[in-house]
């Protein structure tokens, strides 16, 4: 079995669980467009319908075909992404990284505050900051839940490819150009991989 | 589950689960619902200005909010505020406001997963 | 030209909805099959679908207002999961019995208790005996071919049976895979406007679900049974035309998988067929002979497709996913079916039966390396020494 690459997203619940699921789908798609085998899906016992609870979403990016695809969740994630900078208080985000683990948090704050609630930050060797609602305003978007149902129109419109646009510095399965090509938000996606704030560790 | 069964079927200690699914029942707090990480913004009570008219005490859903008698004033548990502010819309003097979780140390319990 | 897209199995089953070009749909929420519900309604407060889209009070009522769409004429398509689809239950055998063609779209969940949402395949399994038709798919390319196709079959003269579309919840319905979603017109030439020939007409009124006296009984019981045994027929050739028409390869009842010279094989229905493939390539690198079959229609259950593809191997194990408490074989239901198909087969394969992906665990490719020891000395043996195994739990 070849190595797949993790990938967990954790999101807020109604208010974020939408963009969260764009996420993993403009990342995988993005992925698939470079030829690779990919898997986009929700944390199947998260509660994505009770407001502000943490939800988990995944992507598995794969040279071969991926044969763990109905484990639940990903249990080695290389790359963490943090779609509320509150999360990472209340939450061992980094649960079950590898030393060496990158971690993209959308937040105001530079990498630093943020490191401080992380008390085992030394498994990180990159920490990406954006502050993606300054780059792209949520206001207007549905916060429309799916149950499983997956959208098929304007994937990525929000918030969503800002973040997956910074994620590309940490991980060399997801390339600028890709992402721009499947996201719905193009401007987003490239103001994400260039205001973001890389910070190695 | 009984000794028999986990003997003669090699169950391991994790699964040997109770008869029936019968789980014993929390008495006060419960410890395996801990929902304060749902929270993006924490209210703040200012103590000079409550009155202690127990309106947060009876508008809060997960009753996170009780009155210290000694103490004469209103105490908020931080384990399973969810920050729905609904206190701080109800509080007739104003005296609770919300402050983003991050700009305090400490306050929610870290938890390994979300259950 | 059909167009690829990333679908889970509840937006596939949707899609599969909308090009079947449903008239009225039902709906009430429960996990997992949500999914379905709510993409339909997307599609038709968008306009993309044409159809009346119905709340039910709850899975009783959904049903209810299927096969009473059904009965005046409409392609009437419904849902559910787990508990809803016992909640039900009374509605099953009127829909059946009044020749009512809707569809019941299952997105699998395991019963209660405890509250558990993983797929397991005993909620509509309960049902199978009530005169619907009945099958599974493996993956979501497969959840919408089956969409349409069902509704083929159900709507044929010939049949006239509502249809339970089912899919493993989770596994398939919510883990996107690559669909390609055929042409509205290439689909609209496969499937014709349904045509009920006893519609509730005011114009011509007609009596649904009379009272009868008991001697009546057998001879309308009979009606349904014989539907069955044309049943076959009928999905032999709506498979035939369905490949020729959008270019795909289904056996109408089996999916074999490295059967040619296979020494055991694993039967099951439903989603873990995707990780059994790959159980059986790695054995083969090991060079165990192993080997999987794949139902794909559980009623009408093909007993002479069954027992000609398995009397060609040493050994049989089936995978339940399902449980039959305190039945004949202690264990599953599908061990019954098989060793009924196999009883007139002379020197039949021994059958036993695992208990696996109940309550929605993942069948791990361990798992099946473990059942491929038992099927090894079953097959060297030329018997088993249970019926029933509990993988993880019975030692092997």
């Amino acid at each position: 079995m070849s190595d797949v690459y993790e990938i967990t997203i954790w999101a807020r619940g109604v208010v974020q669980d939408m963009e969260g699921r764009h996420m993993t789908l403009i990342m995988a798609s993005s992925a698939d467009k470079d030829g690779k085998f990919v898997q986009a899906w929700d944390d199947y016992a998260d509660l994505p319908d009770r407001v502000g609870v943490p939800l988990r979403k995944y992507v598995r990016i794969s040279d071969e075909e991926i044969e763990m695809r109905y484990e639940y969740e990903n249990k080695n994630p290389s790359l963490v992404v943090i779609m509320d900078d509150t999360i990472v208080k209340g939450l061992n985000i980094l649960w079950g990284m590898d030393k060496g683990g990158v971690l993209v948090v959308n937040s105001k704050r530079s990498p630093d505050e943020i490191l401080k609630f992380i008390p085992n930050k030394d498994l990180l060797s990159k920490i990406i900051c954006v502050d993606a609602e300054e780059e792209f305003s949520m206001e207007g978007l549905d916060f429309m839940g799916s149950e499983g149902g997956v959208e098929v129109s304007a994937v990525g419109a929000g918030i969503s490819a800002v973040l997956a646009g910074a994620a590309c510095h940490g991980t060399d399965n997801l390339t600028i150009d890709s992402l721009v090509a499947v996201s719905a938000n193009k401007e987003g996606a490239k103001a994400g991989y260039e205001s973001a704030v890389v910070k190695d560790l | 589950m009984s000794k028999k069964y986990c003997e003669k079927f090699n169950i391991p200690k994790h699964l040997q689960v109770p008869l029936g699914a019968v789980l014993p029942a929390n008495k006060k707090e419960n410890k395996g619902m801990i929902t304060g990480n749902w929270r993006t913004v924490r209210p703040v009570i200012d103590h000079e200005a409550c009155t202690l008219c127990l309106n947060c005490f009876l508008f809060c859903p997960d009753a996170t909010w009780h009155l210290d008698e000694k103490e004469e004033k209103m105490v908020w548990n931080a384990d399973y505020c969810k920050g729905c502010l609904i206190c701080e819309n109800e509080c007739p003097v104003d005296c609770i406001s919300a402050v983003n979780e991050l700009e305090f140390k400490g306050g929610v319990v870290r938890l390994e997963k979300p259950f | 030209m059909a167009k690829e897209m990333f679908l889970a199995g509840c937006s596939s089953a949707a899609y599969g909805a909308m090009l079947s070009r449903v008239e009225v749909i039902s709906s009430y929420p429960i996990r997992p099959y949500t999914g379905i519900m709510m993409e339909l309604s997307k599609l038709v407060a968008n306009g993309e679908l044409d159809a009346e889209f119905v709340h039910g009070e709850g899975e009783h009522a959904q049903v209810s207002i299927a096969y009473g769409a059904s009965a005046a004429g409409a392609r009437a398509y419904t849902g559910s999961s787990g508990v809803g689809v016992t909640y039900a239950m009374e509605c099953y055998s009127p829909a059946a019995g009044g020749r009512l063609p809707c569809q019941m779209a299952i997105a699998d969940r395991a019963l209660d208790p405890p509250g558990d949402f993983g797929s397991e395949h005993t909620d509509v399994m309960s049902a199978r005996d009530q005169g619907w038709i009945m099958g599974w798919a493996a993956d979501p390319q497969e959840v919408l071919d089956n969409t349409i196709m069902y509704f083929k079959i159900g709507e044929d003269a010939r049949v006239l049976l509502p249809q339970f579309c089912c899919q493993d919840g989770y596994f398939v319905s919510h883990i996107p895979g690559k669909v390609s979603i055929p042409d509205q017109k290439a689909v609209d030439e496969y499937l014709p406007p349904f045509n009920n020939p006893h519609p509730l007409d005011p114009t011509k009124p007609v009596s649904h679900g009379p009272q009868i006296f008991p001697d009546q009984g057998p001879a309308i019981d009979l009606q349904r049974a014989q539907a069955f045994i044309d049943t076959p027929k009928v999905i032999e050739e709506a498979v035939a035309d369905f490949n020729k028409q959008f270019g795909r390869n289904y056996d109408p009842f089996l999916e074999e998988y490295m059967t040619d010279d296979a020494e055991f094989v694993f039967f099951l229905q439903g989603g873990h067929a995707r990780t059994a493939r790959f159980a059986v390539n790695h054995l083969r690198e090991k060079g165990v002979k192993a080997g999987m079959v794949r139902l794909r229609f559980m009623r009408p259950f093909p007993t002479e497709a069954v027992a000609e593809s398995l009397s060609k191997f040493k050994a049989v194990g089936t995978i339940e996913t399902s449980t039959s408490y305190g039945g004949a074989m202690k264990g599953g239901n599908l061990i019954h079916e098989v060793r009924s198909a196999l009883y007139d087969v002379p020197n039949p394969p021994p059958v036993t039966s695992f208990m696996a992906g109940l309550g929605g665990e993942v069948v791990s490719l361990e798992e099946f390396y473990s059942m491929a020891k038992v099927l090894t000395q079953a097959a060297k043996d030329g018997k088993v020494d249970q019926y029933v195994y509990w993988v993880n739990f019975d030692k092997v």
